[in-house]
Formats: structure tokens, sequence, C-alpha cells
């Protein structure tokens, strides 16, 4: 049994006793402030009022309020005395691996394996757009084993060539495909939207441009870093201009389709769709 | 100590030190190296392992483990160099060949590259220390290793274009060479165009201007170049970007050069057709693609188009009965570079008018190892850890033959004094000779090699 003698007991209890009457002030001042979304509050805490004048045994908050915001520094957690806390990027992008473009590639040409795509691409109508798969895998990076050739992880002027040979077939067959055929925009792979009658406004060509650029990038236009529904647009027009200039020269695709033809170039093309 | 006594310490200390520095990269002592910018490089690498005793390293008796080449296991039929030697019985081995005026002694395979004696230089008892293809090609092209699968440095034909090919349309091309780009001081500018053939390079180039221009797909290539450097702007670790820029740009200058035909095979062939023999009876047997590439560098050097050029001629594993091969195989790849010497000769340089290109080419040949010196129970020859490599460059010594192998187990022998005292040459060192050749630091870009003066022109 263990006997507890009574001055030891005071000795323990009196300090704890004496901190608790010193902390009693901090412990109001640290009452959640009010918060413009009302929905991520704690349960427990007090509802905020509507009230302008807060409650009298609340200090008003200083001018700046969140400097009084306590922070939890990490190395007081148990644990994580020593745990690094580093967020910062060790490591660029990466090109991605050419198995996984030419899946993408696939993809887009509307989920067909490798020899439909090749026959699909080339074409009987004498453009020349694709050759054979085995042109191009060695410039876009595949290793080849049989001459202990390794694998091309980064870019290089022949790969964007190449990536721009690619973009060209992908895109104008579905120019083909798409804005030329009667297929409902439900069933198309890449212009999944339909072409404005007359020229498109900037508004317009956005949100077409945002179609496009969820396919191929895979997030909306107006994340982007850089201002690139403008310089699209800018590009579109640029073509559409070119295709309609006296004297141009004669191309199978109108204008319109010419100008949305050099868009997907743009986007099958761009660092984003090569890079992760 | 006294004050006097220290400071004389402490000069002799400073002296050594400068003298050790000046050791390690002596190319100070060099009169003026060639420039490299009005240079062009190229690199052959004889893939699979050739086998040295019938080209650079000739033997032609039983000594040690040597059984020489011979009538029993090799197809001579078509070789022009080989004259009859009695090895025993039935079986010959061949005359060593030496033309006159030669120091360099040659195997029946060099066939018409012997004629050139006095523009070459034979490299022999390379130390190559491995008898893994991977490795071995790894090794010769970057004078490194294989760590865990990758080069941990550059291939030589990278580093040459990154010193003098930046300007260029194409700093380096490689078709099947072991060409690497490694590390973050280099120029992205430099990345080797890493193609399977000429004509592949050709068929990425074409473009149709039936739906859209050629301004159109220009306009795009221009706007992709300005969202890759603002992209890089944004990044921490801009350089991947920032090459997608370089490159965007670089390929605006290559589709507006019209460059076509210096990518087309046929075209080539016509050009050059005595580098490229297209008649039937007339063509080789074995190497037409390879000679179709040393066509192309030739096109593409007189264009001033292309900085390095590099790629493989293959088919030298043989393990068995395909060792049969072996001594006509060599006898077609020095037949394309004899050639090729040839055309350099009759081509002018694209800048110094007065100058033959030939005088500002410098080719390197090299292969991963040889082969055994025993014939095993295949009728073939396996791997083996020593080598030879072929110079013909205007900055090398010609007429010429560093290092040796041992004459009983053709091993690698001590060739000259290194920093790590006697041994002999290794790719390293012939690598960084190529650098040193042209007044680049090897130390730059390479961990290990040393510059060899003996191999240079005084």
């Amino acid at each position: 049994m263990i006997r507890v003698q009574p001055l030891a007991l005071l000795a323990l209890v009196a300090p704890l006793a004496l901190a608790a009457c010193d902390s009693a002030p901090a412990t109001t001042a640290v009452t959640p402030r009010p918060t413009a979304d009302s929905g991520t509050s704690q349960p427990d805490a007090p509802a905020p009022t509507d009230s302008a004048t807060p409650p009298a045994d609340v200090p008003a908050p200083p001018a700046d309020a969140s400097q009084n915001v306590p922070s939890v520094p990490v190395t007081s957690i148990p644990g994580h005395e020593s745990l690094p806390q580093d967020t910062t990027h060790k490591e660029g992008p990466r090109l991605m691996p050419a198995e996984t473009y030419i899946r993408s590639y696939l993809a887009l040409f509307g989920g067909l394996a490798p020899l439909d795509v090749q026959t699909r691409a080339r074409g009987a109508d004498g453009s020349a757009l694709f050759d054979a798969w085995n042109d191009y895998l060695a410039a876009l990076g595949l290793p080849d084993y049989r001459v202990d050739q390794p694998r091309g992880n980064q870019t290089n002027a022949l790969m964007m060539a190449t990536f721009e040979r690619l973009s060209v077939a992908l895109c104008d067959r579905a120019v083909e495909r798409d804005l030329r055929g009667t297929l409902p925009v439900a069933q198309r792979v890449i212009f999944a939207f339909d072409p404005t009658a007359a020229a498109p406004t900037a508004a317009e060509f956005a949100a077409r441009f945002d179609v496009l650029h969820r396919t191929f990038l895979g997030y909306p236009a107006a994340l982007a870093e850089t201002p690139r529904a403008a310089r699209f647009f800018e590009l579109y027009n640029g073509t559409v201009a070119r295709h309609r200039a006296t004297g141009a020269a004669a191309s199978r695709f109108t204008p319109e389709q010419a100008g949305w033809a050099t868009v997907c170039y743009g986007l099958a093309r761009h660092p984003e769709f090569h890079a992760y | 100590m006294t004050d006097t006594s220290r400071r004389r310490f402490l000069q002799v200390l400073a002296g050594a030190s400068a003298a050790g520095a000046a050791m390690q990269f002596p190319l100070q002592a060099f009169a003026d190296p060639p420039n490299g910018s009005d240079e062009f490089f190229l690199f052959i690498h004889a893939a699979g392992a050739w086998d040295v005793m019938l080209g650079l390293d000739p033997r032609n008796e039983r000594r040690g483990l040597i059984e020489p080449p011979n009538t029993d296991v090799l197809d001579i039929t078509a070789l022009d160099r080989w004259n009859d030697v009695a090895l025993d019985g039935d079986t010959r081995s061949f005359e060593l060949v030496r033309p006159t005026g030669s120091n360099i002694t040659f195997g029946p395979a060099i066939g018409e590259l012997g004629n050139f004696y006095d523009r070459v230089t034979v490299v022999n008892g390379l130390a190559v220390n491995t008898v893994s293809h991977p490795d071995g090609t790894v090794f010769a092209a970057t004078g490194r290793h294989l760590s865990g699968g990758r080069a941990p440095e550059s291939s030589i034909d990278t580093l040459l274009g990154n010193e003098f090919g930046r300007d260029k349309l194409f700093p380096v091309v490689s078709m099947n060479f072991p060409s690497w780009f490694v590390g973050a001081n280099l120029d992205r500018r430099a990345m080797p165009l890493r193609t399977g053939s000429v004509d592949t390079v050709g068929r990425s180039l074409s473009r149709s201007n039936l739906n859209t221009y050629d301004a159109d797909r220009d306009a795009v290539t221009a706007l992709l170049s300005r969202e890759a450097t603002e992209l890089a702007a944004r990044q921490q670790f801009p350089e991947v970007f920032n090459g997608m820029g370089l490159q965007y740009e670089g390929l605006r200058r290559m589709l507006a050069s019209n460059l076509r035909s210096v990518f087309d095979g046929t075209a080539l062939a016509a050009m050059y057709p005595t580098l490229v023999p297209t008649a039937a009876g007339a063509r080789y047997r074995f190497f037409q693609t390879g000679a179709v590439n040393a066509a192309f560098a030739v096109e593409a050097m007189k264009r001033n188009v292309v900085r390095c050029v590099s790629f493989s001629m293959g088919s030298f594993d043989t393990h068995n009965t395909n060792y049969r091969n072996q001594a006509m195989l060599q006898q077609e790849l020095f037949a394309v570079i004899a050639r090729l010497i040839r055309t350099l000769d009759s081509t002018p340089h694209p800048t110094i008018t007065t100058d033959r290109l030939s005088e500002h080419t410098h080719i390197l040949v090299v292969s991963e190892f040889c082969r055994t010196p025993q014939i095993n129970l295949s009728g073939g020859r396996d791997h083996y850890p020593n080598g030879s490599a072929l110079v013909v460059s205007p900055a090398f010594r010609s007429n010429f033959v560093y290092g040796s192998s041992d004459p009983d187990q053709l091993l690698p022998r001590p060739s000259g004094m290194f920093t790590d005292g006697m041994r002999a040459i290794a790719p390293p060192d012939l690598l960084a000779t190529m650098l040193g050749a042209f007044g680049v630091d090897p130390r730059r870009y390479m961990r290990d090699g040393e510059v060899v003066r003996a191999l240079l022109r005084a």
C-alpha cells in the first residue's frame, strides 16, 4: 500500500493550482475566431454570433487577428521531434515513357490496336500522314534490345519532329472523322463539340478549347499557368486567315477545320502532354 | 625552423603543387590544338565484339593460349588480303599484312583500309575489364562501366557535340550508337538525335501539305516554344521545359532547311555511288546500312548541319559457326571506312574553302572487347577482356600503333606511365585523348582517363 505524506501532497497540488490560475486568461484568448466558412467550424466550438459586439468575457481581437492564431511546431508533437518536413520538389518534370505516349495516342485515335491505327492513319488517300510504327519507335525513345539500344528518356529535336508528325496524323484524321462527318458529339473522342457557324468569339472559342484542353492535358484550360486560351485563339485565327487569304494553296480542310486542326496539333505536342 | 627555411619550404611546396596541376592536364604543352568549331567527328561502334587477331592485332601462330584464325573455322573465299601460311596438316593461317612504308602490321581482314596505313592510328591492348556486351559498349563510348543499367557519364559524341556542336542544326546524330546524355552541365541542344537509321529520320521530318501548311505548323511550334519557356520560368527545376523550348526552335530550323535528301537512303546512295554501291555484286553483303550512314555523315558535314555522327555496324558476336563470317565482316567494315576516307578526300570543307573535309574529320572506331584467343567447341570464339581501337584523325599520330597485348594470352600489356603508375591504356584514356586533342579538358566531363600525349601529333 502506498502511503502519501500530507506535506508532500500539498507541495504537489500547490504549483498545479497556481498554474491553473495563471493560464485562465490565455484559455479565453484562443476562442476560435468566427470564420466566413461556418461549415468548417468544430461542433464543440461556440457558435459564431451575428452581433458585431463580442461577449463581455472575450477580449476584442487585435487588428491583425492572424497574429494571434497559435501555431504548433511539428517538433512539439510526440514522435515528430526529428521528423523532417520538407515539401519542396526534388525533381523536375520528366518525359513520359514512350509506351505511355503510344497508349495515349491509341486511345485518342479511338482505342484501336496499333496496326489498326497505322492503317487508318496512313489511309488510302495518298496524304502520306503516317508511315509505320517501326519508323518512329527509336525516335520516340523506345529501347531496342536487338542492338542493346537503351531507352531514350530525354527529349531531343528529332523526338519533337516525331511528335509533330504523329500529332498531325492524329488531328487531321480526327478532323475528318469529327468535324467533316456526321458523328454525334457524344461519340467523338477529340472534337467533342460543334463548331460555331460564324467565326467564334473569344468566349465561344474558349469553351470549345476547354474541351480539347481537358482531353489532352487533363485539366481545365482556365487553370493553365500560361494565357493559353488567348494564345491558342490567336493561333486559330492566324491559321484561318492564312487559309482564307487570296492565293492560298488549296487545302482539303476548310479554314475553320484547319484552325481547329492546328489547335489540336498544339495540344498533342504540348510540353505538358509529354512530361509529368 | 627558421623564417628563411620555412619560406623556402613553402616555395618548394608551391612549386610542387603547380607541377602537379600541370601534370593533371598537360594540354597546355600542346601547340595550338585544332579549333573544334571547324572539325567534324564520326564514331563507329563495331557491335558484338570483333576478333582483333584478324585485323588490328594479328596473330598467325600457335603460342600460349592462342589458336590463330585459320581455314578450319573461317570462310576466306572473299578475303582480298588472305595469303596462306601453313599451320598444320591442311590447316592454314594467314600471312601478316604490312604494306610498304607501313609501321603497322595488320591481319588479312584489313582489306582496302590497308592502303591508308599512313592515315590510321591503331590502339592495341585496351584494358576493357569486362566481357559483358552492354557494359563493354557503354565503357567504350563513355569511359565508365554501367551503373545499375545506366551510364554514369555522357558518351564521347555527346561531349564533343556539347563543346562544338551547339550552333549546329544537328549537334549529334546517333544511329544505334550507345550515345548517352548524362548530367546537368550539358546543353540540351547537344542531346543526341537517336534513331535506327537515316531513313527513319527522313520519315519523321516529312510533312504533308494537303490539309495544313508549313506556316500553320511552324506557328504551332513557335507557340509551343513560348509555352515551354514560360513553364520553365515557373519551375524549380526548369531544365526539361527549357530543353524542350530549345528543341522546338531546333525543329523549326530543321524543317525550314529542306534537308529531306540528307535523310533519304536512296538519294544518298545515288550521291555517293563509290561509298554506297547499289549494283548487284558490288553491294555490301553485311553493311549496306552502315555505308548509307557513312554517306549521310559526309553529306551532313558537307552541308555543315552536323557536328558528330555516330553509328553501329554489328554482327561481330560470333560464338559458334557464325565465326566463319568474322573475317568478311571485318573486311566490309574496313572497306566502308576506307571508302569513307576516299570520299572525304574528294569533298571540300564547308567553311574552309582551301581544305578538304578529310583534313577536319576525326573518326574513332571501337568495339566493346575482343574475342577469345581459343576456339570453343562450337567453332567460334567467346568474349575476352582485351580490345583494340582504330583512329583516323589529322590530330593523331598516324601510321602508328600504341599499346600491345600479351603474346601468349592476348591480354593488355602496360603501355605507358599514367598518374597511377605503369599500366595498359583503357577506353577512358582514349576518350580523354580524343577530347584533349581539341583543347577540351577531360576533367570537365570525365572522372577517369588521361590524355595520352604519345597518341597525338606533336
